[in-house]
């Protein structure tokens, strides 16, 4: 009966007309949080095409250092310059590359063959591994040298030199099987050593032993002038990856960084930024809606003072007349929040094949949907509030 | 009168008082619940809404309180004559019959004073008589009190004041 008396002057139009801005709204934050979430997965995985958060940096090789002896100075970086790199705001921990000082050779059998290569050592500080290998340790009592290659090199043999020749391509467990022997030389000794590749990283671009190995290696196998003060590279870990005065600094500074992973911190801004500004004009567009309804609740509630007026003169209570109206508010409301979602879902159904077709394997929409939510709920209880307001002040006057 | 003390209107000077509180410091819900268990009031206009039945407009009241059954608001209706307008929306009532409703509704609830604000100002002489004699009854089983208002036309209660043991003050 009371809601017969006043649905009257509820307005169909402008009610309607609240309910599509606030769905316009509502759908265009949750498709940008969704966005955002399926698009995240690119800046956490080490293995994307977007940056991880540590970077290789060295200095490329100048034109005329192949010919002059001292050339490697230009190639390297000083004290001072790694404690300025330290100092950066966007740059945490900076490890160092420490190369052996003396010459290495490994042979290994494979499939009846013998294969040997001269090799190079590096080791840097055990926290900036991607992995954790296996007996990562050296005891000079018992010598074993475990070894971690880039996952990169066992790619290229697979799908490079093991498929043009004909040649069986190898797991990474198989490899971690094979025995190796190395030989190292230098000042005036030579040892050989049983070794194992324990590890592949796909952070790490070189051939690492673990530092105590180098530097007991070094003390009694290291060239006096090999052994170079300072390291030609180094690795970077970086706080913000989006952040372009990484890219200024290098700049300056004549530093190149490792693979495509510079490049893409760019990405990654540009991304983050276009994602807040779309994010930005859906709360505004939904500020706008709940703008909309408020003065289409005032009108209505306006137009019914004299209802409200004569209602609360019987004994009605300002709360029961409330109740009403807040539910025909939570109801369009809840109605708002369910499609909202769902375009949401489906717009993000539509670019997934898209992201797939990157290597991007999406996020879920749980956030999104929790968010829509917490907007929604936010906007109701300010409705009934405002609601509540109106109809006391009717009853005042 | 009625509408300040009915907490209607506050553009009064002077204090009135309920039980040694001032009205003035009564909140949205104390009136509330006055106005459904201690004061009934039939306003001078009637308030009724057009746009509902008869039945609609006097169960409008009746169900905050369900005092009346609708058996016993039919048959006031009946007394007065306008059990046939039950499902006809009051817009389409004559001054009187909507009077009429406007008493019965007045009733439809527990009070300790009953106020009537010109309640016969449209009624003839029989349906006055009706509406005292309805009026008196209530109130008496209530044992509350009657404060009605009139420009000349009074509710009969004069009559009716030695079968009752009503007391009458005229002001």
């Amino acid at each position: 009966m009371v809601w017969n008396l006043l649905k009257k002057n509820i307005s169909v139009w402008q009610i309607a007309g609240y309910a599509i801005a606030n769905l316009t709204g509502l759908a265009i934050v949750l498709a940008a949080i969704c966005f955002y979430c399926d698009v995240r997965s690119a800046f956490d995985d080490n293995d994307s095409i977007v940056g991880s958060d540590y970077l290789i940096i060295s200095r490329p090789v100048p034109l005329l250092s192949v010919m002059s002896a001292g050339s490697q100075k230009a190639t390297t970086f000083g004290e001072d310059e790694i404690a300025e790199l330290r100092s950066q705001p966007w740059a945490g921990k900076v490890g160092v590359f420490q190369s052996a000082a003396f010459d290495v050779w490994a042979y290994v059998e494979l499939g009846g063959r013998r294969m040997s290569t001269a090799l190079f050592f590096e080791a840097i500080p055990d926290e900036f591994y991607d992995i954790t290998p296996e007996n990562w340790s050296f005891d000079p009592s018992d010598p074993i040298v475990p070894i971690v290659i880039s996952k990169d090199y066992l790619t290229l043999y697979n799908f490079g030199f093991a498929a043009s020749r004909g040649y069986p391509q190898l797991s990474e467990d198989l490899i971690k099987k094979v025995p190796v022997t190395v030989g190292i030389s230098g000042n005036g000794r030579s040892s050989r050593f049983p070794a194992r590749i324990v590890g592949f990283s796909s952070r790490l671009n070189t051939i690492a032993v673990p530092q105590e190995f180098l530097d007991w290696a070094n003390g009694i196998y290291g060239e006096a002038d090999r052994m170079s003060e300072s390291p030609s590279r180094l690795i970077v870990e970086v706080n913000k990856p989006g952040d372009p005065a990484i890219e200024e600094y290098f700049n300056l500074h004549g530093i190149e960084a490792g693979g495509d992973k510079a490049g893409s911190s760019r990405a990654i801004f540009l991304t983050t930024l276009i994602t807040t500004i779309v994010l930005a004009v859906g709360v505004i567009i939904t500020l706008l809606a709940v703008f909309i309804l408020m003065l289409s609740i005032y009108l209505l509630i306006q137009k019914s003072r004299d209802k409200l007026r004569d209602l609360m003169l019987l004994g009605y209570s300002p709360s029961q007349i409330c109740r009403y109206y807040f539910r025909l508010v939570g109801f369009v409301n809840l109605g708002i929040l369910l499609l909202a979602a769902a375009i949401a879902a489906a717009v993000s159904g539509a670019w997934r094949p898209a992201l797939e077709s990157l290597g991007l394997s999406g996020g879920t929409l749980w956030p999104s949907f929790i968010a829509g939510v917490v907007l929604m709920a936010l906007i109701t209880v300010f409705n009934f509030i405002t609601i509540r307001r109106l109809v006391t002040k009717a009853a005042k006057n | 009168m009625c509408s300040f003390i009915y907490g209607n209107r506050s553009d009064y000077d002077g204090i009135i008082r309920f039980n040694d509180t001032d009205i003035h410091a009564y909140s949205i819900d104390d009136w509330c619940e006055l106005r459904r268990r201690h004061l009934a009031l039939l306003p001078q206009e009637m308030r009724l809404f057009p746009e509902l039945t008869v039945r609609e407009n006097v169960m409008l009241k009746n169900r905050l309180t369900d005092f009346m059954s609708e058996k016993e608001i039919k048959d006031m209706l009946d007394e007065f004559g306008i059990l046939g307008k039950y499902d006809v929306p009051a817009a389409m009532l004559s001054i009187g019959q909507q009077q009429r409703v406007a008493i019965v509704r007045a009733i439809c609830q527990p009070f300790d004073f009953l106020l009537l604000d010109e309640p016969v100002s449209h009624l003839d002489r029989d349906n006055n008589i009706i509406a005292a004699a309805m009026v008196t009854r209530a109130a008496s089983s209530l044992d509350a009190s009657i404060i009605s208002t009139s420009v000349g036309n009074p509710l009969m209660l004069d009559s009716l004041a030695p079968q009752h043991s009503l007391t009458i003050l005229k002001l």
